[in-house]
């Protein structure tokens, strides 16, 4: 079947993010600040952002359907929070390692059958359920870039463990305080999302299973305990980072067995 | 036109000497001034720094201005016959080579350092203003400027920091960012605690609090630094709200356990915690470095990372050469 408009923007917002983190490696490899990074990712998203658009019109209801665009419109949310984030904490390195993750759940979502090449037109849409996915995906964006944060957390806290001070990714890694700031603001903004998600969903008109929000709520208690652990009885930088990442991976895991 | 440069620095000439030399930044301009009608020629700019001084000229004929220059000299400062072993004279292409080398920092004490260009720039406005400089010296300098801009940008002839001071404070700045939030605590009111700790304050560290076995000493330290002393019983108590620790005792045992952190660690929240440790014995047990918000360096590790980046800087001087040579045969300058 011949590729639509949609395919093509979502080829080609790929090949952008696949840029951005070619160009961004090599820059750090060199030992030079990505200052392009954020332009690379401001094209990638805006492609994305057509995507969404045609698939939108296509669907006429929030394009959430199957999972090749629910990978799409979590790399869109992604890219926004970093484009958000990013050049306001100027962490420019935060648009390198996030840009390899946009472009893992876009060449997925390209995989034959994975992504609908005729979207089907949605019947009987409901507000509440439009919101709920719309939002609960949004907040995933969320806490990926918190996964991509607690990375770099990991790999700087590596290096200043191991006294490893040479090399490009060193120098331009940002401040262990500021990743960390930056992660906690951007879980707490994943839960709050996650939050309007699941009431949401919890309103919405129900058809079948309630998986997929039994197991929202499951990630929802287990950032909300993440945080609260933080704020009450503090959690060193490590621990925090590998919650964040181990809490991301098995809830990306469990969606996708779902 | 020829161009010409006589000049001693921190390699050929010693402390005693190159003082005799010196000339305040404030006079700058009118020692261009006066050089260049010492040697009988329009132009002359003088570059004077700690480590150096260095008359660049432009005359008619380079050796003969030079022999001038020095008979002016010695006449005028009555100098001993061997002082004039301790200078350095290069004509033409070698002088504007040199100048570059200088404006780059490879032939700085501390290769690399920046500081040198900004001196340079202010002996070169000085002679501009004291209308000293035309043609030859002007494009010099200008020419010299950009490619100094040039071999910073495109080597890694800066990178790194090559003491120990500053190679805490960049650790320092790599932890916490900004250091105007950050506290420090100093362990042992030594000569090395006092370097460090003015680093972190000249990077905007404000919170220092000084302990000491000796409470007079640490009060000392502490109103020197502008920070508060605290007695040596109470260190623990300060820990609880600090970011960084240097300890530089001369406690033959480690005064800092582990036992001594991981009692902190929950009043602390799991903050990062730097320590640094010039102190020989080690003041501080390695294994509070395996505590998880710990970053623990001793004066070996600084050390070591001091001479990693003095020994990246070394190799990146040929790059730096091969790019003033490249550049310099592009611009071809009068003079040269």
């Amino acid at each position: 079947m011949e590729r639509g408009m949609d395919h093509w923007l979502l080829i080609f917002s790929t090949l952008l993010a696949a840029a951005g983190a070619f160009w961004g490696i090599l820059s750090v490899r060199q030992g030079k600040r990505s200052r392009w990074t954020v332009i690379w990712m401001a094209g990638t998203f805006l492609l994305q952002l057509g995507f969404l658009t045609v698939r939108g019109q296509d669907r006429a209801a929030c394009p959430l359907r199957d999972t090749g665009e629910i990978l799409v419109y979590l790399s869109w949310s992604l890219t926004l929070f970093y484009l958000l984030i990013g050049p306001a904490y100027r962490i420019s390195l935060l648009g390198v390692f996030s840009a390899p993750l946009v472009v893992i759940f876009q060449s997925t979502a390209l995989f034959p059958g994975v992504l609908a090449v005729s979207p089907e037109r949605v019947a009987n849409t409901s507000p509440w359920g439009e919101t709920h996915s719309a939002v609960s995906v949004l907040s995933y964006g969320a806490f990926a870039l918190a996964a991509v944060a607690g990375t770099m957390f990991l790999v700087l806290d590596h290096q200043l463990k191991a006294h490893q001070m040479a090399g490009g990714l060193f120098r331009n890694l940002p401040p262990i305080r500021e990743l960390l700031t930056s992660l906690g603001r951007l879980l707490w903004l994943g839960l709050g999302l996650l939050t309007i998600g699941i009431i949401a969903g919890l309103l919405m008109p129900r058809n079948g299973s309630m998986a997929h929000l039994i197991a929202a709520i499951a990630v929802w208690f287990a950032y909300a305990i993440l945080l609260l652990v933080r704020a009450k009885r503090g959690l060193s930088g490590r621990s925090l980072s590998l919650f964040t990442v181990a809490v991301f991976v098995l809830s990306l895991a469990v969606f996708a067995l779902i | 036109m020829e161009l010409l440069c006589l000049g001693l620095n921190h390699r050929t000439a010693p402390v005693e000497v190159r003082e005799r030399f010196a000339v305040g930044t404030n006079k700058l301009g009118a020692a261009a001034a006066e050089i260049a009608a010492l040697a009988d020629v329009p132009e002359g700019v003088v570059v004077s720094t700690c480590n150096r001084t260095e008359f660049y000229l432009a005359g008619e004929n380079a050796h003969a201005t030079l022999e001038r220059l020095e008979q002016g000299l010695s006449a005028r400062e009555k100098l001993e016959a061997e002082i004039s072993e301790h200078f350095y004279r290069l004509e033409k292409a070698d002088a504007a080579r040199h100048l570059c080398r200088v404006v780059s920092g490879l032939d700085s004490m501390v290769l690399g350092e920046t500081e040198i260009f900004g001196q340079v720039k202010q002996a070169y406005n000085a002679a501009l203003e004291a209308g000293s400089t035309g043609s030859i010296l002007n494009r010099l300098f200008q020419r010299a400027f950009s490619v100094g801009k040039k071999v910073r940008t495109e080597t890694r002839i800066q990178e790194g920091s090559t003491s120990i001071g500053n190679v805490a404070v960049d650790l320092a700045e790599k932890i916490f960012g900004h250091l105007k939030d950050s506290q420090v605590m100093i362990l042992g009111a030594g000569e090395m605690s006092r370097i460090t700790a003015q680093s972190l304050v000249s990077r905007g560290a404000r919170s220092i609090f000084v302990t000491n076995r000796s409470f007079e000493r640490a009060e000392e330290l502490a109103r020197d630094m502008g920070g508060s002393a605290v007695r040596f019983d109470d260190w623990q108590r300060v820990l609880e709200q600090v970011d960084v620790v240097i300890s530089s005792t001369g406690a033959p045992h480690a005064i800092i356990k582990r036992a001594d952190v991981e009692m902190v660690r929950r009043a602390r929240k799991f903050r990062p915690l730097f320590f640094i440790d010039i102190a020989v014995p080690r003041d501080i047990d390695p294994a509070v470095a395996e505590i998880d918000e710990v970053y623990l360096y001793d004066i070996d590790t600084l050390e070591q990372l001091a001479e990693e980046a003095r020994t990246r800087r070394q190799r990146q001087i040929t790059e730096c050469e091969r790019i003033i040579d490249l550049e310099l045969k592009k611009l071809n300058l009068p003079g040269t």
